[in-house]
């Protein structure tokens, strides 16, 4: 699902270079549900970020889904973010002005699908996610809980293959990110989603199947959980 | 409707409705204001070249003039050629004159002023002098020994700083001497004072042409037939026809006549008129570039979030530019509705130039002009800060 060998990137700050990945490399497979911890400023964004083809690697490959996507341009990773993955954000990022159907609307609109097949998906993932009788409301109008279900739902829409989650629950009370853990977990277990999430949270890693640590942009530990799916 | 334009649309309608409305209607109230602005001097300056047209002439030449021969210098048979010329289809109505210059006398005052000799009745046919009589009476034709003086040359204006020599007040009922240029002078009384606004008349005295005659010691003296035709604008090809129709004298329309004058002023009106309007554009540009600026600057992180997630830079582009256009025609419709209120005030209350009130002219080029430029200004305005923000590394907007 995912191979990145010798992921590097450096950052320029006058004469002083920053390492925020350090030569990481890492394998994922189809249907895993994978947590990155680690300190602050260890690079689990940043590895986040190069997974989500939001930044690009200073060095070393990386293959998802079988796409060697250091080597697309521009216009391609676009498209492959479309299509291929889905990203779930920490302040939730929603388009304000849209209600939670038509934020979820958007990409699949995008996509290439006609408003029918649009609003038949839109609705169903909404459901998934327990917002069918939310679907109307805009953010504002909505729970911060609400908000990151409707950006989870907006990630799906188009089935992605890797659903890429950066702390989704640091805005969130503990009742709200037990279920929006909850629900990522489920999804990932009904619909075989991939699924990498970036935490500070200890209490997250019960829902993992496997742990990366990273420590100076680099992994320090690899721990699989009992019954992680790609170690099955 | 392409996939892309239409989430573009569905996006920036979405924005433009669920926005905020205050910002949005501010938004729509400068660009209605430049539109406004754009339009509103230019139309002024208009009107007032319009203006300046109409009392050239109703005041000074009416539309064609007939001057003497080549080597001439007086038409031979006025009366005869007047009634030709009044034969001829499309001209209203023809009068003869004689101008020279003169001197005249009043108290000791003296000035030098161009003395017009006129057929009262066939004037009125042609010009719209004898509106403009402040006091007293215009000429009849039985007059003898009357004559009418212009208002500054009378003396009694008090527009203040002109240096032209006057009468000194003279007023209706006094006596002046005139001499003209063959030496003979004779008394007249005055019988009217005129204001038209223009110095062909303000600063001119008129007398009948009887007396002309009888001073001159010639029969019938004219060295200009002024005409008047159907409608103004064609005056070039009323000359052609006067021609076709056997005036074998020379004929002037009243703008090749005008022409220096004329082209001075609109000349002057033009350049104006180009500054007023570039600036005014300048103006339309930049408000409209930190308007749109300042909403994108502001949602820069919502752009990051949008290219994250897979939406193209095309369609977040296209959004602002559909917000844009929306936002160009609301302020172009608000604008309309804010100068055709103007104009109805104008209309009722016009402003007061020397030359008299002056209506703006609203020409259609004009507002085309406007519009397409205040389309073009929103197209740059909200196509050039959306292009460079969504130019930004992803992160980098995400971050803010």
């Amino acid at each position: 699902m995912i191979r990145g060998e010798h992921l590097t990137k450096v950052y320029g700050v006058g004469s002083v270079e920053v390492r925020a990945l350090d030569g990481v490399d890492i394998e994922i497979a189809k249907g895993e549900f994978v947590g990155v911890m680690g300190a602050s400023g260890s690079g689990k964004s940043t590895l986040l970020h190069m997974l989500g083809l939001l930044d690009r690697p200073t060095d070393g490959a990386l293959a998802i889904d079988g796409v060697d996507v250091t080597r697309l341009s521009e216009g391609e990773r676009e498209l492959f973010r479309l299509q291929r993955l889905g990203y779930v954000f920490q302040d939730y990022a929603l388009v304000p002005e849209l209600t939670a159907q038509e934020n979820v609307y958007l990409p699949s609109k995008v996509r290439g699908m006609t408003a029918k097949e649009c609003t038949v998906a839109c609705r169903g993932i909404l459901d998934q996610v327990g917002l069918k009788d939310r679907a109307g409301f805009l953010p504002g109008e909505l729970s911060g809980g609400e908000q990151q279900r409707v950006a989870i739902a907006r990630a799906l829409v188009n089935r992605p293959a890797l659903l890429l989650a950066d702390e989704p629950c640091a805005n969130l009370d503990s009742r709200n990110s037990v279920l929006i853990l909850d629900l990522i977990r489920k999804l990932n277990r009904e619909l075989r989603q991939t699924v990498v999430m970036v935490s500070h949270e200890d209490w997250h890693r019960r829902y993992f199947d496997r742990v990366l640590f990273l420590r100076d942009g680099r992994i320090v530990e690899d721990e699989y959980g009992g019954d992680a799916p790609g170690t099955a | 409707m392409l996939e892309d334009e239409q989430v573009a649309l569905f996006l920036a309608a979405r924005l433009i409705a669920r926005g905020n409305k205050g910002t949005l209607l501010l938004t729509i109230m400068i660009l209605a204001m430049v539109f406004v602005n754009l339009i509103f001097l230019p139309s002024i300056i208009a009107g007032v070249v319009v203006l300046f047209n109409q009392q050239t002439i109703d005041y000074s030449f009416g539309n064609l003039i007939v001057e003497p021969k080549e080597g001439e210098l007086r038409i031979a048979a006025p009366v005869q050629l007047v009634q030709k010329i009044n034969g001829i289809p499309g001209v209203v109505a023809s009068t003869p004159r004689y101008t020279t210059g003169g001197t005249v006398v009043y108290r000791g005052e003296s000035t030098s002023p161009l003395v017009t000799a006129i057929d009262p009745a066939r004037e009125q046919e042609v010009l719209r002098i004898h509106t403009k009589v402040r006091s007293g009476d215009y000429l009849s034709p039985a007059d003898t020994g009357e004559i009418l003086i212009g208002e500054t040359l009378a003396g009694t204006s008090r527009s203040g700083g002109d240096s032209t020599p006057t009468l000194g007040g003279v007023a209706v009922g006094r006596i002046v001497d005139l001499t003209l240029p063959n030496g003979v002078t004779r008394q007249f009384r005055v019988k009217g004072i005129l204001k038209a606004g223009t110095s062909s008349v303000d600063n001119a005295v008129f007398i009948t042409r009887r007396d002309a005659a009888s001073m001159l010691g010639e029969a019938d003296p004219a060295n200009a037939i002024l005409v008047r035709t159907k409608t103004t604008g064609n005056d070039d090809a009323m000359r052609l026809v006067l021609m076709q129709y056997g005036v074998q004298e020379k004929i002037w329309t009243w703008e090749d006549k005008s022409a220096d004058f004329l082209e001075s002023i609109v000349g002057s009106f033009g350049i104006i008129n180009a500054i007023s309007t570039g600036v005014s554009l300048v103006i339309a540009v930049v408000v409209i570039f930190i308007v749109i600026f300042i909403g994108i600057v502001y949602r820069r992180k919502q752009i990051g979030i949008l290219r994250a997630i897979g939406i193209g830079r095309s369609i977040i582009i296209k959004s602002y530019l559909f917000q844009a256009l929306f936002i160009c025609t609301c302020g172009t419709l608000a604008g309309g509705a804010l100068l055709l209120a103007v104009l109805q005030f104008l209309a009722g209350n016009p402003i007061v130039f020397p030359g008299g009130p002056v209506a703006p002219f609203l020409e259609p080029r004009l507002v085309v002009q406007s519009v397409a430029s205040l389309y073009a200004a929103s197209l740059i305005a909200g196509y050039l800060p959306s292009w460079l923000t969504t130019r930004e590394e992803i992160l980098d907007a995400i971050r803010g």
